[in-house]
């Protein structure tokens, strides 16, 4: 990897600016009931829910989670047709207030699916939206809010970030993983635009709506969540070659779910592969690895455990992850990582610091200062 | 690299016939009517892998000795002919390209050269042809291992393909998944490849996958003598994948109660991967590191005559001690694949 120097487009790393906040949880699941979502749709796409329904299995369906349903167990509300994430009362009282969370962005992924029609698309973005804001973000101001986003049409997806750019409090524009294009596409590109020019980064997290493999369909969801962390590497792949860094300078992306470790093999690979091909790709005016540092965020769970946890510190300094590396938990999910325990042992004290709070605080602006923050 | 190298099992080198002309005395009569019918030509390029710039793989085996066997002094090659990578869908054109290439490397190519392997190919499409050409030709020693496109229709953990790998054990053949293949299917979940470069590097990933499924779907408690060989997509990814892949079996082992032991126990038994491309860290000192959690156990040598993927192979090579330089190049190979010269 060549040395850069770290000129990134993200304000400068400022511990002491942000000594209030010392907890993060960067991804963070609410979902809606199928009946929370009947409420807050037209009548035209609540008929098209009846009529035709989504044509596009659950991910879930295809893999069923082999573990608690997906879910931690604890975190199924007592109530009928209730579902993990869906009463924002128990998240906050099992997020929240027993981890002393500071700030947590939610990202939700009802939207997330592709294949839907235009205007349901954008439609169910906005009830998701709608829902975050209204039930969970405007009652507590620790909730931040991810932009659910209709990305498979693009005009759509802009209007909805300009509905709520002028809130603070929604952090970043939320993509799937598994996008009917590559991330690299000029199709995305007005999105990544729109949300750059507002200062948002934009989440790429795990899911979507799987089609199609390099290998063919797998069997098991051991395989699925194992392909969590391939599914990115060629998302990122796509988004250097595509040159939509070079391109968008404020552009930042923060790979969520999707593992951290593998990035640092992945720079060694795109920096030898551009030594023998970089006249395929000539907007790229510097190695790839050097995008990647500038322009990449990851969130840490389910975070990659090798037997020696000397192995992650190795791989953190290899991929100057310190100030990149941002804590999750994944509540509610079953593979939740609590801040006392995920994060492995041998970790500098700044370091650690800068996982669990900082690198999310100089990210996102935490905390808000613009009076639109109650917490 | 070739004095380096000199004397070494070079795991990764490329023939393939100029056309179709050339495994004609392979094809029988209806195929030939086939071909002429139909305007069946090779493309050459391995189904689209190796784009118009990048040099033919040698069709002959001059060609071959001009470029690599003379200068690089080999101890043994395996000859690995990616034709079969077209583009078609016929299961059982597939099956008799399949048989024609492997005539056409006993005599064209094994039978010139004392030092030459070859990987038997085989149909991906049609599984009893698949079978029944290991059944044919497993016999000949110098066929090392089955050759299959790391890119799949459905991954090679499925037990579809557990017949072929009852007859490679039987056979005591490795399994060689080598890059590409498949063309058709995009190269992940999200679409096409805009660049070469994506495409190449997509490799990686999916080999990953199949690796995946080949433990998860449990392989090798089924096959315990299984071989697999990763040729030509890597292998810098290995070491964070498996401390994915543990922590993952750990949580869910449920759903897969027959992977008995750790994943990176299976994939430290079972696979190795060759050399090229080595995608290697350019600090001596992360270098070192990675290879260290990699372990030099774990790779063998391959040139991948003709094609060039910058310069981390030589670099391997000159990053480690005598030790794992006689490890890399030719000890673990001759242990992996059957009916190498071992001393």
């Amino acid at each position: 990897m060549t040395p850069t120097t770290s000129s990134t487009p993200s304000s400068a790393p400022s511990a002491e600016a942000t000594p209030a906040v010392t907890l993060v949880d960067t991804d963070v699941h609410p979902v809606m009931t199928p009946p929370m979502l009947m409420e807050r749709l037209s009548a035209r796409w609540r008929r098209h829910l009846e009529r035709f329904g989504r044509r596009t299995p659950m991910i879930t369906d295809i893999y069923p989670r082999a573990r608690n349903a997906g879910m931690r167990a604890d975190s199924w509300p007592d109530v009928p047709g209730g579902v993990p994430g869906s009463d924002p009362e128990l998240a906050r009282r099992q997020l929240l207030d027993e981890w002393n969370v500071e700030y947590a962005v939610l990202n939700g992924l009802n939207g997330q699916d592709c294949y839907d029609p235009p205007g349901f698309a954008a439609e169910l973005n906005r009830a998701v939206n709608d829902w975050l804001w209204e039930e969970w973000m405007e009652p507590d101001g620790r909730w931040l809010g991810a932009i659910a986003v209709p990305h498979d049409y693009p005009d759509l997806a802009v209007e909805e970030i300009e509905r709520r750019a002028g809130e603070k409090r929604w952090v970043q524009v939320i993509f799937p993983a598994s996008t009917q294009e590559p991330l690299g596409s000029r199709k995305y590109w007005k999105i990544y635009e729109a949300a750059a020019a507002h200062g948002l980064p934009v989440a790429v997290h795990s899911g979507g709506y799987d089609t199609h493999f390099g290998a063919g369909w797998p069997s098991f969801y051991i395989e699925e969540h194992q392909a969590f962390s391939t599914v990115v590497q060629r998302q990122l792949v796509s988004l250097v070659c595509g040159a939509v860094f070079a391109a968008i300078p404020d552009l930042k992306i923060v790979m969520t779910e999707g593992g951290v470790a593998w990035s640092v093999a992945l720079r060694w690979a795109l920096d030898e592969a551009w030594s023998v091909l970089r006249d395929e790709v000539p907007e790229l005016e510097r190695a790839p690895s050097e995008y990647i540092r500038d322009h990449v965020w990851f969130t840490s769970q389910p975070v990659e455990e090798p037997d020696d946890p000397d192995d992650f510190l190795r791989t953190v300094a290899q991929g100057r992850l310190a100030d990149r590396l941002m804590f999750a938990t994944d509540y509610p999910h079953w593979d939740f990582d609590s801040p006392k325990q995920a994060m492995p042992p041998g970790l500098a004290k700044d370091t650690r610091a800068r996982i669990l709070a900082g690198n999310a605080c100089d990210l996102y602006g935490l905390p808000l200062r613009d009076g639109s923050d109650p917490a | 690299m070739n004095a380096i190298a000199r004397g070494a099992v070079d795991c990764d080198v490329h023939c393939a016939p100029a056309s179709l002309d050339a495994l004609a005395p392979h094809l029988d009569e209806s195929w030939l009517g086939y071909v002429a019918e139909a305007g069946v030509a090779l493309n050459g390029r391995a189904g689209g892998a190796y784009p118009p710039g990048v040099p033919a793989a040698p069709a002959t085996y001059r060609e071959l000795e001009d470029g690599l066997l003379g200068p690089s002094e080999p101890r043994h090659v395996v000859l690995n002919c990616l034709t079969l990578n077209e583009i078609h869908r016929n299961p059982y054109f597939s099956a008799a390209v399949a048989r024609a290439i492997n005539d056409w490397l006993r005599s064209e190519w094994l039978d010139r050269d004392e030092r030459l392997r070859a990987s038997l190919c085989v149909s991906a499409l049609d599984m009893d042809a698949a079978v029944a050409e290991v059944e044919r030709l497993g016999a000949d020693p110098r066929f090392v291992q089955v050759l299959l496109p790391v890119r799949s229709d459905t991954p090679y953990g499925n037990v579809r393909y557990h017949p072929l790998y009852d007859a490679a054990v039987r056979h005591d053949l490795a399994i060689g998944l080598h890059a590409w293949g498949r063309p058709g299917n995009a190269p992940g979940l999200s679409g096409f490849a805009a660049t070469y470069m994506e495409d190449y590097l997509a490799n990686s990933q999916v080999v990953q996958t199949q690796l995946v499924s080949l433990v998860s779907e449990g392989v090798f408690d089924r096959f315990p003598e299984l071989r697999v060989a990763l040729i030509e997509c890597g292998f810098t990814w290995l070491p964070s994948l498996l401390w994915r892949f543990d922590k993952d079996w750990k949580g869910v082992w449920r759903e897969v109660p027959w992977v008995r032991e750790r994943p990176s126990d299976y994939v430290r038994r079972h696979f190795r991967a060759t050399t090229e491309p080595a995608q290697l860290p350019r600090a001596p000192g992360d270098r070192a590191a990675l290879l260290d959690m990699v372990g030099v156990d774990m790779l063998m040598f391959a040139s991948d005559h003709p094609h060039d993927h910058g310069r981390s192979g030589a670099a391997l090579l000159e990053a480690i001690d005598a030790e794992a330089r006689e490890a890399i190049t030719w000890t673990t190979a001759s242990a992996f694949y059957r009916c190498m010269q071992t001393v």
